[in-house]
């Protein structure tokens, strides 16, 4: 039994799939952005898996640096998108985001 | 460009590879929990495991700073704004607990014990930060401060854009709505928007 770029990748893959699955399926502004955070995540895995068992491997860091910029991208989305929600959950009290809630 | 070298070999160190397993496994059971749970607090704690569980992924298969960073900063700056979220909109309450009483005391002597003891296997053994050492990764710091310098600048400059940009979304007034809402005082209890605008 080994543990390669395979097995990370699909994965990575997975998780993309639940985050897209926050996104599209769930109405609330929390649960969508979290979906969001999962699909950053995702793809910074597949950096670093990258690096770690693929081609990247000649190149050492850069997997690991795009996942660094990755998170941080993710951080401000989250900070951005947060302040959002605030205002949304300000504007009807509620986190969900329904086009038709009168 | 050909090739040089061979590529690198998967993971084979059986404790390794089911510590892997391991933590894909939670980490994918954290996602969807977070993504279901209809209760956000959970979800949200459940998003913040998520993210514990991805730098163990990355103690195995990354850079051991990447893994401090995603630990120390992204991770608790995370669970910070979503818990700051919750404390500004539906009222996540203060902990009754306060501080210095016996509960917060033994809970801080408990974690201090498992940081402790995390460090002590990682300083002893090197487990699993060796399995990756050897792709030429001990300079990750001098790497990015050289050759990505001025990605960090702009990476700096792009958090520093977002969290002056979510203070002034916080700060600012909610904008009057096409339905006639916009307005942050009390709402009547029949739901009806408030005509109060604050501009």
């Amino acid at each position: 039994m080994s543990a390669g770029l395979n097995l990370i990748l699909v994965a990575s893959a997975a998780l993309f799939v639940v985050g897209v699955f926050g996104v599209v399926a769930r109405r609330s502004a929390v649960v969508m952005l979290l979906g969001t955070q999962f699909m950053f995540i995702a793809g910074a895995i597949a950096f670093v898996a990258f690096a770690r068992f693929g081609l990247g491997a000649l190149h050492g860091t850069a997997g690991a640096t795009m996942a660094l910029f990755a998170g941080a991208i993710a951080v401000a989305e989250l900070a951005v998108g947060l302040a959002m929600a605030a205002l949304v959950y300000r504007e009807h009290r509620s986190f969900a985001l329904d086009a038709d809630r009168g | 460009m050909p090739l040089i070298g061979a590529l690198p070999q998967p993971i084979t160190s059986a404790p390794l590879v089911l510590f892997v397993y391991l933590v894909l496994i939670l980490l994918l059971g954290s996602a969807l929990a977070s993504v279901l749970l209809r209760n956000t607090v959970y979800a949200i704690a459940a998003f913040a495991a998520g993210l514990v569980l991805v730098a163990l992924l990355y103690l195995a298969i990354a850079p051991f700073l990447l893994v401090a960073v995603q630990l120390l900063v992204f991770t608790t700056v995370s669970a910070a704004f979503l818990i700051g979220l919750l404390r500004a909109t539906t009222g996540l309450r203060t902990s009754s607990v306060g501080r210095l009483s016996p509960e917060w005391i033994v809970g801080a002597a408990v974690s201090a014990v498992m940081f402790a003891l995390l460090a002590l296997v990682l300083g002893a053994t090197s487990w699993p930060v060796q399995f990756c050492c050897g792709l030429g990764a001990e300079n990750f710091g001098a790497v990015l401060g050289n050759t990505y310098a001025v990605g960090l600048a702009v990476l700096a400059v792009i958090l520093g854009s977002a969290a002056l940009g979510s203070g002034l979304l916080l700060a600012a007034p909610t904008l009057p709505s096409p339905r006639g809402g916009g307005s942050t005082s009390s709402r009547s209890p029949g739901g009806g928007g408030s005509t109060t605008v604050r501009r």
